[in-house]
């Protein structure tokens, strides 16, 4: 390697390998260190014990886990049936669809949400309507409890499933969807036996990512699920800005990390191993 | 035709639903009453002028103008030299250095945040100008970095040899033909950057200063307290205003190549 080559190669990637390095590397080293820490400043593991210990923080983790679960039911039963209009599409219908889909994405989640407070608060939107109409006789509780925050997440992540599965479904060569019509196999054996198991990777991609999002997701929580709902990220967050209590502020939000990682892999690897192995490995 | 109805109406249906936050938010912000109504009462610009009122939401607003303007320079800027390394050479650590660009995008913004914080706070630029703007180009040089590096896959190195070899120097070179064939992706890059930074709440929610606070951030705390067609006028500016960076976006590059990228990602 030449000194000139060798120059150009640091050059060029000094600056991102020095923000990378001060504002990442390092300070989520930091953080694990610190989430080891006790009230003495001395090692301990007690941040991460007090999970076991404590039902309140265990019962936390469920409802977290449980809404994830709900908003990726809902982006997939609402999300496949769209990517299987984008695949049979044409091109330019296609685009419009990608297009509405993914816009609404680069605006800010907190307007988004902020719309979903207006259409489904109390004296909200679908409210006014059903009482109108006299379908019912007092306001549905729509907002501030879990239904509110599933809807705002499956709102905010179903676009990442539908590309996903919608990437897959593309893929597929059409002519076997043909082929098991001319064998005489029905449209919903087809789905079943062709569609669906050919979609599988994308499926898997899709509701992999939808579930590690909405395990993270801050925001929609905090606003649409308002102080009855409480999830990991909105109690790491309280640990953190209002109890100052950084070292059990971090272990939550590793525990939270970790958790997500372990799930995913157990799904990931129980999905691939089984049946349908051969589509993965492909 | 005929089978594509069912699949047709769900679409439709779930189009409806995701975009449905700003077909109510817009004909909200011109009520005429006190409150958010449906539907909205009468026709009036008051929500908007009242804006004018409030001097925390436009201080917020240009600030973040401010730091997603930065932010996207800087990110564009430290981004591409990284892309244009890993693209041209072959060296050790070339995977090592690929995997740790895309890396903020595999942690969640909560961790990034609160690392941040955590360490800002020990070296004493937590609550600056800098922090936050440190933490924002972190995470947008994933993105600068695929896109650039997806637009140097088409990228054709013999024409830069004919410009050395017609006499032009490196930096007569780079400005004449590396960087006007690679226009698109840095555009990209550079738009997609603003709106990473303008829109982030998550790790801006750590790093700023109580005086100094980010627009979205502005309304999700005003929103905690108070619901008023006030946030309804604001989020209106916000949406057009995004919406002229998203239709450059697709006319530059494609939306639907820039959400590919995206969810390889995580």
């Amino acid at each position: 390697m030449t000194m000139n080559k060798r120059l150009s190669i640091l050059l060029l990637t000094a600056p991102s390998m020095i923000v990378l390095l001060g504002v990442f590397l390092l300070p989520m080293l930091l953080m694990l260190l610190l989430s080891f820490q006790n009230d003495e400043q001395a090692f301990s593991v007690e941040n991460y014990l007090l999970f076991a210990k404590d039902p309140y923080y265990a019962e936390i983790m469920w409802r977290t886990i449980r809404v994830s679960l709900w908003t990726v039911l809902c982006s997939l039963v609402l999300g496949f049936p769209v990517a299987m209009f984008m695949a049979q599409a044409t091109g330019k219908m296609r685009g419009i669809v990608t297009m509405l889909i993914l816009a609404p994405h680069l605006i800010s989640v907190v307007i988004r949400n902020f719309g979903w407070v207006v259409v489904l608060g109390e004296k909200g939107w679908i409210n006014e309507v059903l009482l109108a109409l006299g379908l019912i006789k007092e306001p549905l509780r729509l907002l501030y409890n879990e239904l509110g925050v599933v809807i705002g997440l499956t709102d905010s992540f179903i676009a990442y499933m539908v590309l996903a599965i919608a990437t897959s479904l593309y893929a597929i060569d059409p002519s076997l969807s043909k082929a098991a019509s001319i064998l005489g196999a029905s449209r919903v054996r087809t789905f079943f036996t062709v569609t669906l198991p050919l979609s599988l990777p994308g499926l898997v991609a899709g509701t992999t990512l939808v579930f590690s999002l909405s395990m993270s997701a801050f925001v929609t929580p905090a606003l649409m699920g308002g102080t009855s709902v409480k999830v990991m990220p909105v109690i790491a967050y309280e640990q953190i800005m209002a109890t100052l209590n950084w070292p059990l502020g971090a272990a939550l939000a590793f525990l939270l990390l970790g958790s997500t990682i372990l799930l995913v892999t157990l799904y990931t690897r129980l999905i691939e191993t089984k049946r349908y192995k051969e589509v993965f490995s492909s | 035709m005929t089978k594509l109805k069912p699949l047709g109406l769900i679409t439709f249906f779930v189009l409806i639903l995701v975009n449905l936050p700003f077909l109510v938010i817009i004909p909200s912000s011109f009520t005429a009453a006190g409150y958010l109504s449906f539907p909205p009462e009468g026709f009036s610009w008051q929500w908007y002028t009242m804006i004018l009122e409030r001097p925390e939401f436009i201080e917020s607003f240009w600030f973040s103008i401010k730091l997603a303007a930065i932010t996207a320079v800087l990110a564009t800027l430290i981004g591409t030299l990284a892309a244009m390394a890993l693209h041209r050479y072959k060296f050790r650590g070339k995977g090592i250095i690929n995997g740790l660009l895309l890396s903020p995008l595999t942690v969640p913004s909560l961790i990034i945040g609160i690392a941040a914080l955590l360490f800002f706070t020990r070296i004493g630029i937590a609550g600056t100008f800098t922090g936050l703007l440190l933490a924002h180009i972190l995470i947008s040089i994933p993105y600068v970095v695929r896109l650039v590096l997806t637009g140097l896959s088409t990228f054709d190195y013999t024409l830069e040899k004919a410009g050395y070899m017609l006499g032009a120097r490196p930096l007569r070179v780079f400005w004449d033909i590396t960087l006007p064939l690679l226009r698109p992706a840095i555009v990209s890059g550079m738009i997609f950057s603003f709106l990473t930074s303008f829109d982030n709440v998550t790790v801006s929610l750590f790093l700023v200063a109580p005086d100094t606070t980010t627009l979205p951030l502005a309304i999700f705390t005003y929103m905690q307290e108070t619901l008023d067609p006030l946030v309804a006028s604001i989020s209106s500016v916000v949406i057009l205003l995004s919406l002229l960076f998203i239709v450059i976006l697709e006319k530059v590059y494609g939306l639907e190549r820039l959400f590919g990228l995206n969810s390889q990602s995580h």
